[in-house]
């Protein structure tokens, strides 16, 4: 993202002109924009027009907008983000307080207006337009019959491909079935490799599976490369690395991202950062059950008595509509940061911002035991 | 010492544990089904019904083979039609019922499946005591229709479907009694406490009647069919399902391989190929274990990595061998293919080190997978176990070694809750066949063991009891596409019921209708088949894309229920990382598995299975508990209590067994 221009008071009120240059950007442009703020884009609208004749013709007409966003609407699939509300700038085309629901398109800037321009949202502009590099590695996730194509950016995980089939057990002399079947599988997940993964972009292709299929998938295409004269996977075959899965199921993409050599390729994002943390979280309940906790109510009691070391919290919580309920996140991470604790701030579209939602999406390692947690019901 | 199994006809009855679950899951029906109610369902339903056209087809009661009206007699097996047997001889009101039941059964075969269980399920419950003048008025309107039966099967049908809508709710109100009545009746065989939940039943039945799609409860009055029950030719020798489990390369292929041949199961000339290539691949000691595992990558690795079923007959049953993968990455592929066992070899490797790293894993971190194994294997209803004590040559038949594997390994079963006089242990040696079909010939072994050998342990199992009498429910573990025919055969075991070649079966999830063709044994076709059987069924008249591994083949009268979220029982495991609400994990049902979350733990149990701690923060090992589990896709599922095969459910998470348990509750289809 590029902060073109930039005119506005901390804790005030303000305007930013952010011009988004990657997929990326438009999910920081979610978080950012919030219900009540103005938006303002260079957008299309049909309008009728009535003509002299009385005759009555559409017409397609660009113009720019600024509305009050009343949702905002991100699309994980294609990268689309769409902003709905009501029409406050003057316009030929558009009365005031007319609906128009604008989309935000990569290369195309637009400008933000809050009336509160809190930390947080600072924080996320400054994110957004750090410029070093973004570690884009793919993950193919595979088990017999099922394969799932990750992209990893910098804060979003995209499944590109799902790919489902059924594999036969083995009988006997029905032994070629499953053997043409797996044949068949690795084909088609091959070619959603061809299909989704840019080595231009992709830093590596991680490989994961449990048992072989991982090793035996990996034969395949090389194979297929040098009999089909794939350029592109010849050229890259050193990208392409080989990690232990426990299953092909999405969740198993953080035991991936957890191996020391996935992890060294990813080490300075924010996803590994993340995978990280979660996995301190986990070892802290494991071995201190007291010193861990998680849920709003948990959560808020421990930070009453100052104990939190580590905050865990999901995006998701901070895009909640109820203003009340956003506010009273962002103190519950100022005051956690105010008394000398790290926040770590999950993205919801990566694998362990996923399963921090499923836990609540709000969770904390103490400085000292809570024992008496356990008798409070969350 | 090896002692034979002694088991009474109460036999499941000592296994507490588990048997717990059926008792308390009535308790569950009166606090749970109020929550969720379809009354609009209920509605579009009963309209259905009313619309719906009436076929000319009546099913022949045997064989359920649809016929043409005109016809007399079943065309696939020559039975009577049964309204025109009764009308002849001027029948009790009793039979009268019967025949409207078969009737209202020929109008439902041809509609969807929903429609078709609330019609059935009015046909059932005609001598339902609660409801008294419901009955009474159906008997009148069931003289009426005898009167015409003969004559038009379409008059008759048309009649009575509007009267449905308004007797659905009551009919399946009483329809819940009973099956509360022989759920609790199989389990505890005490019917006082029944009679008293009978009243309190009654008094959540406004409720109950609402759950169409979520339980339909094996209706009490399933009559199963006399060709289902026949004797089984004294010559026929019943089928045992035996797992193969134990510890990655402690020779569970090798052993089963060896017992094929030793039986004359492998031709000289298979033996000799396999022993060739094996030679030039430098695995000579695989040359037994390849009869098992026979694709190129297995061969390769020298890992079985998916189940291999193989067929072999003692002098008392004929032994279906399920020789699973001791690899913890297959063990998935374990659990989908093992749960059809109704006993197990439990493979150890004797050798130093091997041993404890099958009890500990490697280095001792983490749990090895004859432990894991032994606990899956009795989570699956298995309760007979033979530890073969293999490579019992690499310690020089030592019974100080034998002794100590017996005291270490036999204190953990007994914490699975294996019963010690189920369990039989037997030191042998498949590379030098030593104790498998033959008492040991070497004088280590003989010097102090004068125990069975393995074949004769395996013929000291007590088959366990079979659910003929229920209604037909198969899991199907396997889809076959024959690519020359084009034909459909699904491969499974029968887990209770019976089929014959003209059954008619529905095929869940997906809801189609089909007929069996053909069933076929170890590839040799067979007319009938019935629980505990393993076979595979050809199918006609589905489309190969509905048939998948892990849906169920079952009676058209009697669907299970497809839901992905559900209550479960489970007992969490030796664990690290403590499960949360909010935990993904993997979920396994007979041979599905999907990924799935905790959305709720809802109470620790302790071990009478008192609920003492609700909505706890999380779930250590070794902990009781009901959780409840919402699943990424659906799967067919039942009641523990109504359904064991279909009820037991293991949650898996970072490639380790996390719990097993039950499902106790059956909540829906909800989109998550």
């Amino acid at each position: 993202m590029k902060l073109v221009h930039r005119n506005l008071v901390r804790n005030g009120p303000g305007t930013v002109k952010l011009l988004p240059e990657e997929e990326d950007d438009l999910w920081h442009a979610y978080n950012l924009i919030a219900v009540g703020d103005n938006l303002q884009a260079v957008t299309v609208r049909k309008v009728l027009r009535e003509g002299a004749s009385g005759g009555r013709d559409a017409e397609r007409v660009k113009l720019k907008l600024e509305i009050v966003v009343e949702s905002v609407d991100y699309d994980k699939e294609g990268s689309v983000l769409r902003a709905r509300g009501k029409n406050i700038s003057e316009n030929e085309h558009v009365k005031i307080g007319q609906f128009h629901t604008l989309e935000l398109e990569l290369k195309r800037p637009f400008v933000l207006r809050k009336e509160i321009w809190d930390w947080l949202a600072l924080e996320t502009i400054q994110q957004a337009c750090d410029p070093t590099a973004s570690a884009d590695l793919a993950v193919i996730l595979m088990q017999e019959g099922l394969a799932h194509l990750f992209l990893i950016g910098k804060s979003i995980t995209a499944t590109r491909a799902r790919i489902e089939t059924s594999i036969p057990r083995k009988h006997g002399p029905a032994i070629a079935g499953y053997e043409s079947a797996l044949k068949k599988f690795f084909e088609h997940v091959l070619q959603a490799l061809l299909k989704h993964i840019d080595f231009e972009v992709v830093q590596c292709v991680v490989i994961a599976s449990p048992g072989f299929t991982k090793d035996q998938f990996r034969d395949y295409i090389f194979l297929e490369a040098a009999r089909r004269d794939l350029r592109v996977i010849i050229e890259n075959k050193a990208r392409i690395v080989l990690a232990h899965a426990t299953s092909g199921y999405k969740h198993s993409l953080k035991e991936v991202l957890d191996t020391p050599g996935v992890m060294s390729l990813i080490k300075d994002t924010k996803a590994a950062q993340e995978v990280r943390a979660l996995q301190e979280f986990f070892n802290m309940l494991t071995n201190d059950s007291a010193r861990a906790c998680y849920g709003p109510k948990h959560v808020e009691i421990a930070q009453d008595r100052l104990a939190i070391q580590t905050l865990l919290i999901t995006d998701t919580l901070f895009r909640n509509a109820d203003i009340a309920a956003r506010q009273k996140y962002v103190n519950l991470v100022e005051s956690v940061k105010k008394y000398g604790g790290t926040v770590h701030i999950f993205s919801s579209m990566h694998v362990s911002g996923d399963q921090l939602a499923q836990l609540t999406g709000i969770a904390a390692i103490l400085r000292f035991p809570l024992p008496d947690l356990e008798d409070i019901e969350m | 010492m090896p002692r034979k199994v002694v088991s009474g006809p109460d036999y499941d009855d000592e296994y507490d544990e588990y048997d717990d679950y059926d008792e308390d899951y009535d308790e569950y029906d009166e606090t749970g089904y109020g929550n969720t109610q379809h009354p609009a369902k209920e509605e579009k339903e009963s309209l259905k019904n009313s619309s719906n056209t009436v076929p000319v087809h009546w099913t022949c009661s045997m064989c359920t083979f649809s016929n043409h009206e005109s016809m007399m007699y079943c065309e696939m097996c020559g039975v009577f039609r049964e309204s025109f047997v009764k009308s002849a001889k001027d029948g009790s009101i009793k039979d009268a019922v019967s025949a409207v039941s078969s009737e209202l059964k020929t109008s439902a075969t041809s509609k969807n499946g929903s429609a078709k269980t609330s019609v059935k399920t009015l046909a059932l419950d005609f001598d339902g005591g609660a409801e008294r003048k419901h009955a009474s008025t159906s008997r009148d309107k069931a003289d009426s229709i005898q009167l015409a039966s003969s004559g038009s099967t379409s008059v008759t049908a048309k009649k009575k479907t509007p009267v449905l809508s308004e007797e659905i709710p009551v009919e399946r109100t009483n329809f819940q009694l009973k099956a509360d009545e022989s759920g609790g009746a199989s389990s505890t065989s005490t019917n006082d406490d029944v009679t008293q939940k009978l009243s309190s039943d009654i008094s959540q039945l406004c409720l109950e009647k609402n759950n169409v799609n979520v339980t339909k409860p094996c209706p009490p009055e399933y009559k199963p069919e006399a060709w289902m029950l026949a004797d089984q030719e004294p010559e026929v020798l019943s089928q045992l399902n035996l797992a193969i489990v134990g510890h990655v390369d402690s020779g569970k292929s090798t052993l089963s391989g060896r017992l094929l041949h030793l039986l004359g199961r492998i031709s000289r000339k298979d033996m000799h190929k396999n022993e060739k290539e094996s030679k030039e691949k430098g695995k000579g000691s695989f040359a037994f274990a390849w009869a098992m595992d026979e694709s190129t990558e297995e061969r390769e690795r020298g890992v079985t990595m998916t189940v291999a079923v193989a067929y072999l007959e003692t002098k008392k049953y004929r032994v279906v061998l399920l020789d699973s993968p001791g690899h913890k990455d297959f063990v998935p592929n374990m659990i989908s293919g093992a749960t059809q066992a109704d006993a197990a070899i439990l493979v150890v490797d004797a050798s130093t080190g091997s041993f404890e790293a099958g009890m500990d894993g490697e280095g001792g971190k983490s749990v090895g997978q004859t432990k894991e194994h032994a606990q899956l294997i009795r989570s699956f209803g298995v309760e007979q176990l033979l530890v073969a004590v293999n490579k019992m040559d690499a310690v020089g038949y030592s019974k100080e070694r034998f002794e100590f594997i017996k005291l270490q390994l036999g204190n953990f079963l007994r914490s699975c809750n294996f019963k010690d006089s189920a369990i039989t242990w037997i030191p042998l040696s498949a590379v030098e066949n030593q104790n498998l079909i033959k008492p040991p010939s070497d004088a280590r072994l003989t010097s102090w063991y004068q125990g069975l050998c393995l074949l004769d342990a395996v013929d000291s199992l007590k088959l366990p009891s079979r659910d003929v009498s229920k209604p037909l429910i198969l899991p199907i573990c396997d889809v076959i596409k024959s690519q020359s025919t084009g034909q459909l055969a699904a491969f499974g075991k029968l887990e209770t019921g019976a089929i014959r070649n003209g059954s008619k079966v529905l095929v869940l999830p997906c809801g189609q209708e089909a007929t069996v063709k053909s069933i076929e044994r170890d590839s040799n076709p067979c007319n009938i088949a019935r629980a505990g059987d393993n076979v595979a069924v050809n199918l006609q008249g589905i489309d190969g894309s509905q048939l998948i591994p892990g849906g169920v083949l079952c009676h058209p009268g009697f669907p299970v229920a497809v839901a992905n979220q559900m209550e479960l029982k489970i007992l969490v495991l030796d664990i690290t990382i403590p499960i949360l609400v909010g935990s993904q994990v993997e979920f396994h049902i007979h041979h599905v598995k999907e990924p799935a979350r905790i959305v709720k733990i809802i109470t620790l149990l302790d071990k009478t299975g008192k609920p003492t701690k609700s909505a706890p923060r999380f779930l250590k090992s070794k902990q009781n508990a009901v959780v409840q589990v919402a699943l990424d896709g659906e799967v067919c599922v039942q009641e523990f209590s109504k359904s064991r095969a279909l009820g037991r459910a293991y949650l898996r998470s970072s490639g380790r067994t996390i719990a097993v348990g039950v499902v106790s509750r059956i909540i829906g289809q909800d989109q998550n």
